[in-house]
């Protein structure tokens, strides 16, 4: 093994000189226990991550810095639980400020991650590594054929191969999907009694259009399921978590969403189109997963990033050349980013994702609570788009199409789930009836590409470039 | 088959038509998706309740791909593909369509037909069950929907015509029961896939004439003569539902030699072995037999761990050589079940067959099928 490739990596994504030396044992060690090996740390430097992802910004590299620090951590949950630090794990997609709340109270005295999706982003985002994890999953108990998450293969297999320890608690949510729960009642079933699991569910029965954050019986409901919760991650872990706590995270995470906000509504009205759609979602992650390291990096390298962005526009320098056609996605595929590639490959840019940005018309409306911070996160959650059921949400892409304006739209990449993926042809037909925005349905897979290859979509894709360009040159010409 | 089962099929055929005769009477017909939306309160509202649980047919299930993903499972797709293709008798006319709002698969489908603009009703059914929070939840949506049945009849569910639907039910249930019981015995009288049409027959049937059925058969196979080979395997087959009309799996079985003497399966089946109590606040009542006091479906958390407590008991009273774990295509919950299953059962030393159906039914399908079915069957002989 020679250790200057694990250095050159931590220098290529934007290490402090200082914290090399120590970093570096450090990675070399997560890299083992991750299962990835040399030749993996080599490939993803000199080819995987230059080929898809804009890493002549700082910006940009800082922030794959801030995922393998995340990593880092990631694989020390062990020697931590080890030390009797407690550890709570969650999982995709949760209320993120009440685990933030968490660490918050509980400081170095907790562990805070949410292990499967940080694995999947780190192993496929960068390394296109995540098969072995998934395999052994599909060996026990998750069925090849049954098309189930990668996420909760992932998590599964975490455990299994000790790359994670047990949570001292999951506190595992269900407000959109089953088998994120499900898969925890699993773990514990299968091989792990330890598995310790607390679950927060709210049914899906709001009706098409309505508002669930209208409905105050419903926020009740969900900020009681909250309160409870979190009364047994608290017997658990031992330490209160305290209402100032969930404030202070509410807060961090809403200053986090404006600056990706600000970030997006700047690429989108750019020409040339200064960034790869990749980026402007990973971006989002931090709003759906804690950072136990904290905030601090991915905040900073975004600060750069806009920074270099705001630069690039100011100059017209872009991806693409100007004039060429921005598609938005429901949410562009970071964990799949050759997607991306070939986009603009064929000239056209992957833009904002509707996953991962707030309009104004959202964020003009008030919020009813103020003081119960319970209430105030039930409210968030049932005003967000995939917290109401699918009119609701529907309307909120209109708004979204509405404000960004995107040339087309790309839906798809979650057929494995049946609630996220299960509406998108739908939402399809829907937005582009009300907007007159093209959409387009691909079958495909966010977190990993083994059923649908680069191969297998590339001319999928190659037509819906060639639509998106002939229907803005048709626009232009006034037809 | 049996006389009796061909005498109910027939009538339970005939239900679309009564109840557009009483529709076109002024009744108010209401679809439902399962179990957790009454049927007790149904009737109580004046209403006529028609049960969804259709499949066996690989048509259907394709047919909404066109609005769904293609990875749920083809009972959810039917509920919306029957109507889709024009092949649902009661979907056109209902006045209101409830979903048990239990799953994803079918929350997305009853969007589905929101979107279709049919008269979709939505009763939540939170699968936290262990916490009293959810309980009082399922009460309310109980409660709620009484409230929107009496808006929709414009007729008050008393207590009274309340007590006596419930009181129905639990008449068939015991009835139910009664034949069940006589499944314990060497050489059962009824077989399973009768015992499983008889179940359907009496979701698509006026209740009082439902028990009387059900009684009237219970008095004629209580002593009738065993109705298969002595000493066959039994076999208890479980899993989420066996849709009405999807009978292979359990014919394929019985007639590869098997006795299939028990079910666990979460829809289209009555919960017959447990009543709902006439004491107090019936609806409560209704609500807590729904919710607590039956074994869990597969979907609530944490349940797989009551739910082996449950098969256990089965295994135990119905003297089971093997299990059948029936699991609908791209049903992603039953299949990680499955795996807990095969390993308990493994340490029990139980044979268990994980068999996976999409309604597809061709020639092609139904020679591997049988091929599999019948080497189980043997292998436990």
């Amino acid at each position: 093994m020679n250790k200057n490739t694990y250095r050159e990596f931590l220098e290529f994504v934007a290490f402090e000189p200082e914290e090399l030396e120590t970093a570096t044992e450090e990675w070399i060690k997560a890299s083992q226990i991750l299962g990835l090996a040399e030749e993996d740390i080599r490939y993803a430097m000199e080819e995987y991550i230059p080929d898809n992802w804009d890493v002549k910004f700082l910006g940009v590299r800082k922030i794959v810095g801030a995922v393998i620090r995340e990593a880092i951590d990631l694989t020390k949950a062990k020697d931590y639980k080890k030390d009797g630090v407690k550890v709570v794990y969650g999982i995709l997609p949760a209320i993120l400020s009440n685990y933030m709340a968490i660490k918050v109270s509980g400081g170095d005295r907790v562990y805070v991650g949410f292990p499967d999706i940080f694995l999947a982003k780190v192993l496929n985002a960068f390394f296109h590594k995540l098969d072995p994890f998934l395999e052994n999953a599909e060996q026990n108990g998750m069925s090849y054929g049954c098309r189930h998450c990668a996420l909760n293969k992932t998590r599964i297999t975490a455990k299994m191969q000790d790359v994670i320890p047990s949570p001292d608690i999951i506190w595992t949510w269900g407000l959109n999907c089953d088998e994120g729960p499900k898969t925890d009642e699993f773990i514990n079933c299968y091989f792990d009694d330890d598995w310790n699991v607390e679950i927060t569910r709210i049914p899906h029965d709001t009706y098409w259009g309505d508002c669930d954050s209208d409905n105050e019986e419903r926020i009740d409901y969900l900020a009681d399921q909250l309160n409870h919760s979190v009364r047994v991650v608290e017997e658990t872990v031992g330490f209160k978590v305290t209402p100032e706590s969930l404030k202070a995270a509410s807060t961090a995470t809403r200053q986090y969403a404006m600056k990706i906000a600000q970030l997006n509504s700047m690429c989108m009205k750019a020409d040339p189109f200064p960034i790869g759609g990749n980026v402007l979602s990973i971006l989002g992650s931090p709003l759906s997963m804690p950072y136990n390291t904290g905030l601090k990096h991915m905040e900073g390298a975004v600060d750069i990033l806009i920074k270099e962005v705001k630069a690039d526009i100011k100059n017209g320098v872009g991806i693409l050349e100007k004039g060429a056609p921005r598609v938005g996605v429901y949410f562009t595929p970071y964990c799949v980013p050759w997607v991306d590639t070939i986009f603009r490959e064929n000239g056209v840019a992957l833009g904002f994702s509707l996953i991962s940005v707030v309009t104004k018309k959202a964020m003009m409306k008030p919020m009813k609570y103020k003081d119960d911070p319970y209430r105030i996160v039930a409210e968030q959650w049932l005003r967000s788009a995939a917290g109401g059921n699918m009119g609701y949400e529907f309307e909120t892409w209109v708004d979204k199409v509405e404000t960004f304006k995107p040339d087309a739209m790309l839906m798809g990449f979650f057929d494995f789930d049946r609630w996220l993926g299960a509406h998108q042809k739908m939402g399809t037909m829907y937005v582009e009836e009300k907007t007159g925005v093209p959409h387009f349905y691909m079958e495909a897979d966010f977190w990993e590409d083994r059923d649908y290859s680069a191969e297998g979509l590339r001319t999928r894709i190659e037509s819906i470039c060639q639509v998106a360009k002939m229907n803005k040159k048709m626009k232009e010409m006034g037809k | 088959m049996s006389n009796w089962i061909k005498e109910l099929t027939n009538v339970s055929r005939n239900r679309p038509t009564e109840l557009r005769e009483a529709k076109d009477g002024g009744v108010k017909i209401v679809e439902h998706t399962g179990n957790f939306v009454p049927e007790e309160l149904i009737y109580a509202a004046g209403a006529k309740p028609y049960l969804m649980c259709r499949g066996g047919e690989p048509e259907p299930p394709e047919s909404p791909l066109a609005y769904l993903l293609r990875f749920m499972n083809p009972l959810a797709r039917s509920l919306a593909g029957y109507n889709m293709l024009g092949l649902d008798p009661v979907t056109p006319f209902a006045d209101m369509i409830a979903f048990q709002e239990t799953d994803c698969q079918v929350g997305r489908v009853s969007e589905l037909m929101e979107y279709q603009k049919l008269p979709v009703y939505k009763l939540g059914v939170p699968s936290d069950w262990k916490k009293t929070l959810s309980q009082q939840y399922y009460y309310r949506a109980l409660e709620k929907f009484k409230t929107s049945l009496e808006e929709l009849t414009v007729e008050k569910v008393t207590d009274e015509k309340l007590l006596d639907q419930i009181k129905l039910s639990n008449r068939i249930n015991k009835g139910l029961e009664k034949i069940n019981e006589l499944r314990k015995g060497d050489n059962p009288p009824v077989t399973g896939y009768e015992f499983m049409r008889l179940n359907h027959c009496t979701f698509h049937m006026e209740p009082d004439k439902a028990a009387e059925s059900v009684e009237a058969v219970y008095a004629e196979v209580k002593n009738g003569q065993g109705r298969y080979v002595q000493g066959a395997p039994r076999i208890l087959i479980a899993g989420h539902a066996v849709a009405i009309g999807d009978y292979a799996v359990i014919r394929i079985a019985e007639d590869s030699g098997a006795m299939v003497v028990s079910e666990m399966m979460d829809e289209g089946i009555r919960p017959f072995k447990w009543q709902i109590s006439t004491e107090g606040n019936l609806v409560e009542n209704i609500g807590k037999r729904n919710y607590l006091t039956k074994f869990p479906p597969n979907i609530f958390q944490p349940a797989w761990k009551d739910r082996f407590e449950h098969m256990k008991k089965l295994i135990e009273e119905y003297r089971i050589d093997g299990v059948i774990w029936y699991q609908l295509a791209f049903d992603e919950i039953y299949d990680m079940e499955a795996a807990c299953l095969a390993k308990w059962l493994g340490e029990m030393d139980v044979p268990f067959m994980k068999m996976e159906s999409s309604y597809e039914y061709s020639r092609e399908s139904m020679g591997p099928l049988e091929t599999r079915i019948e080497s189980f069957i043997h292998s436990i002989k």
